[in-house]
């Protein structure tokens, strides 16, 4: 049934009457279907839901959606029930016909299904009072939790499209443009750069042709935001694009997605073929005389294609190398034509900022960082997924509250924010709240929304190795400071953690780390050294142990560990012996065994299978 | 007639015609920014970052290469503030480490004072400037060669490794390879490599100060634009 709506006014009526068709009494069935609890096999559940309600004849009580992500990705796969969202969480397929009983006689909730509070201990029924949720602000999370990603129906249903309606019946581009500088809305892909003040330097920009570009390829390892957004509410996006290409004065689009998310390049491609369809991208959009369409374009796996210039050069069809960025894309970008590249979450945000006003997204947040933020929570901590905080929500709450503390009740010891080129923040510091600005004083930053959570078992030079090796891996090698820069601030990292440290090489992490930072040619290179400054800055104690007394204080760069048997509480079960892959364990039977350092492959199986807790690590 | 801008290079104003770079427009007056990926006629990459300036915006010193920084009117740039100076050096350090083999790269780093190297040699030798793939494409028309892989793995090569017919041999991205005059005491030995710095009695005899050119001998060495080559 496409509708081909030609009007504003079109618009309102055809909203209203796919909401009045969705309100027709049947009790809602919502599963989540985002990459988490597609991976904990949530199809397997929507399936069987919907065999059951064809074979069980519940047509006329029970309505299906599979939605996007709702972010709490640990608790996988989701179902909520009716509008009161009762929070049946780790659903299996087996568990459907108990909850179908219970939602189609109206009685109750299933309580075995139900979230337990470990806190308390009790359980939890309705989906907002889930401590997970509790401390969230939740807008275009809850857009997702609203619309199946493939019905765009949905999303005009929950009043999609009505800001593009709203802009189209009356507002100028200046006036768009100003209600988004007013909003205060900043860039959400890291650099958070004004969104306004992008938009108003593209429409000065001279010339005739214009691009506006979505940024999706989400590089950094650990987050999804983006993805969880394109895949769950690709009309969110698409919505905004439109309304930015009004504003600036563009007649192309073109939505720039990594090709790993293969969810996310099928359902924005099908959202943009019902947009048109419906008659939101092509000619002559909502009879207003603008014209503008959107091709998706797929990233073919380089990190360094999310920097908004090499991603232009990608889109170009050449190597996606940065370029010098001493004139703006909002001047020359595409094809050398004023281009506005912006992130998938700042794309998704300006809708609600049209229909709700400006001032109702300046209320959020702090001073000068806005509205909220997707978060990816990861690491070791109880409650991993998304998270969307407004701005200023401290990292305490975010670990603490949200992410329900350390994983096996182990302390905290520091977060990772921003993606791998962001910075480590000590526990101390978890006063902090989440802001543009603040974050990158303390040498971190908010980048893309990654948020890797550290526990007190993490060596923090071995982090920041493990991000300068992704970093070296990721660097396009184009210019000199980042290509040899990091690979030499690798190297001298990878000789600190297996004992070949001197005192002078910290001097040196910081004089290089600057350089790189100062000089290099485009963002990848300029935040590239953050990880090893930071956690130099917070943890140079650790970094002197490693150096000065040849000591891992977490026991993890196995260089400097050794394992050890001790004689009392060794009885010689021959455990270890017979389970070490190396044969470094030498003893008899029922006499104390000892570990040939030599020979020792420092693999840890030894601890693992020893009952007694003989065998430690120094 | 070409419209001719003003910028303040080191506090002195300076005119260029419009459109040139920073550099350029340096160069024209004898304000020496040591550069080496950068090459007249053919077009800037800004690879190396040697060129890097202060360009004051807002009353901010914001840091880029001014090889590809066009140049406006009422610009303000610093070329040799201590803090351009020394980053300068660290990058220098890193090439020279990089490559010691090559005597346009042991000349830049006394030129920008490096005084010893801090890192562990390595013979890379392709410090990946660009000079022959720009040369091949933009003098030549030919795009014989070009950058082939990603990050450490990046090297120049033939299209599939294999030498293209309309590849003219016309060795001039040889002519202009950085690694083509070695130190003046031969190539070193692996193991056993050392800052040169034969050239850097040269320099401080002629008292060398930015904007104060003294001829040196090794702008041969990373075609430095004051000779004509």
């Amino acid at each position: 049934m496409h509708r081909r709506i030609t009007s504003p006014e079109n618009l309102e009526a055809v909203s209203r009457g796919l909401a009045a068709e969705r309100d027709d009494g049947r009790v809602l069935m919502t599963v989540c279907g985002g990459p988490g609890c597609q991976a904990s096999r949530c199809h397997d559940v929507a399936s069987e839901i919907r065999k059951q309600v064809k074979d069980r004849e519940l047509e006329k009580k029970i309505r299906l959606r599979v939605t996007g992500c709702h972010g709490f990705c640990e608790q996988g796969p989701i179902v909520l029930v009716g509008p009161e969202k009762i929070f049946y969480c780790r659903v299996k397929q087996e568990d459907v016909r108990e909850i179908l009983d219970h939602a189609a006689n109206g009685g109750g909730a299933v309580e075995r299904l139900l979230y337990t509070d470990p806190d308390t201990g009790r359980t939890v029924i309705h989906e907002a009072d889930v401590p997970f949720y509790r401390a969230q602000t939740p807008d275009l999370l809850l857009q997702n939790r609203q619309v199946d990603p493939l019905s765009i129906e949905d999303y005009l249903a929950i009043g999609g499209y009505s800001a593009l309606g709203k802009i189209l019946a009356g507002m100028e581009p200046e006036k768009v443009i100003q209600e988004v500088t007013d909003s205060g809305l900043r860039g959400l892909g890291g650099a958070g750069f004004p969104t306004g003040r992008k938009w108003a330097a593209c429409r000065a920009a001279y010339g005739e042709e214009k691009y506006v570009v979505c940024n999706a390829d989400e590089g950094d390892p650990g987050a999804f935001m983006d993805r969880g957004i394109l895949e769950g509410n690709p009309h969110a996006v698409i919505e905004g694009m439109i309304i930015g290409a009004w504003a600036i004065g563009a007649q192309e689009g073109y939505i720039y997605v990594r090709n790993e998310y293969p969810i996310a390049v099928e359902h924005a491609r099908i959202a943009v073929g019902q947009a048109r369809d419906y008659g939101f991208l092509g000619a002559n959009i909502l009879g207003s005389g603008l014209d503008f369409d959107i091709s998706i374009t797929r990233g073919a796996g380089a990190f360094v294609c999310g920097e908004s210039t090499a991603l232009m050069v990608s889109l170009e069809g050449k190597v996606g190398e940065p370029r010098p960025k001493d004139v703006e894309p909002v001047e020359r970008g595409l094809w050398n034509k004023p281009t506005t590249v912006n992130n998938v979450e700042t794309w998704a945000n300006i809708p609600s900022i049209i229909r709700k006003g400006a001032g109702w997204f300046a209320g959020i947040g702090t001073e000068k960082s806005k509205g909220t933020k997707i978060l990816a929570l990861t690491g070791q901590v109880r409650n991993t997924g998304l998270v969307e905080v407004a701005f200023g929500t401290t990292i305490r709450t975010i670990v603490e509250d949200i992410g329900g503390g350390g994983l096996d009740g182990k302390k905290i010891k520091a977060v990772q924010t921003g993606g791998p080129s962001g910075g480590c923040l000590p526990e101390s510091m978890f006063d902090l709240p989440v802001d543009f600005d603040l974050l990158q004083e303390k040498g971190s930053m908010v980048g893309s929304g990654g948020l890797v959570v550290l526990d007190e078992d993490a060596c923090m030079v071995d982090v920041a190795k493990y991000f300068l090796k992704f970093l070296q891996d990721e660097s396009c090698g184009k210019c000199v400071p980042c290509r040899i820069g990091v690979s030499r601030l690798l190297e001298i990292v990878t000789d600190i953690t297996e004992g070949r440290g001197k005192p002078e090489y910290l001097d040196l992490l910081e004089d290089l780390g600057e350089t790189v930072a100062q000089t290099s040619l485009c963002g990848l290179g300029k935040t590239a050294p953050n990880p090893v400054l930071s956690t130099l800055k917070y943890f140079r104690d650790e970094y002197e142990a490693h150096i000065n007394e040849k000591r891992c204080p977490a026991h993890i760069c196995k260089a400097l560990i050794r394992y050890v048997i001790d004689p009392d509480k060794c009885n010689g079960c021959m455990a270890c012996l017979s389970a070490c892959p190396s044969g470094a364990i030498h003893g008899e039977k029922k006499q104390v065994h000892t570990i040939d350092t030599g020979m020792c492959d420092k693999c840890g199986i030894c601890v693992t299978v020893c009952g007694r807790g003989a065998i430690s690590v120094q | 007639m070409s419209q001719y801008i003003t910028l303040n290079i080191d506090g002195s104003d300076v005119s260029t015609p419009k459109g040139s770079s920073v550099m350029e427009a340096a160069l024209r007056y004898g304000i020496c920014i040591p550069h080496l990926c950068y090459l007249p006629t053919i077009s800037e990459s800004g690879a190396c970052r040697i060129c890097i300036v202060e360009n004051i915006v807002d009353g901010k010193p914001v840091i880029t290469s001014s090889c590809t920084l066009v140049a406006k009117e009422g610009m303000v740039i610093r070329t040799n503030t201590e803090k351009i100076r020394r980053l300068r050096r660290n990058i220098a350090e890193l090439l020279v480490a990089q490559a010691p083999n090559s005597r346009a790269l042991q000349d830049i780093a006394v030129k920008c004072g490096v005084k010893e190297v801090r890192y562990p040699f390595r013979h890379d030798d392709c410090v990946l400037c660009g000079r022959c793939v720009r040369v091949c494409e933009d003098l030549y028309q030919a795009r014989a060669i070009g950058f082939i892989g990603r990050g450490s793995q990046r090297y120049v090569g033939f299209p599939f490794d294999v030498r293209p017919d309309f590849c003219k041999r016309c060795w001039a991205c040889v002519d202009l390879c950085l690694m083509k005059e070695t130190p003046c005491d031969g190539p070193m030995e692996i193991g056993k490599e050392y800052l040169c710095g034969k050239c850097e009695s040269t320099i401080f005899a002629g008292q060398y100060d930015a904007g104060d050119c003294i001829r040196c001998d090794m702008g041969k060495g990373f075609g430095c634009t004051r000779h004509k080559f």
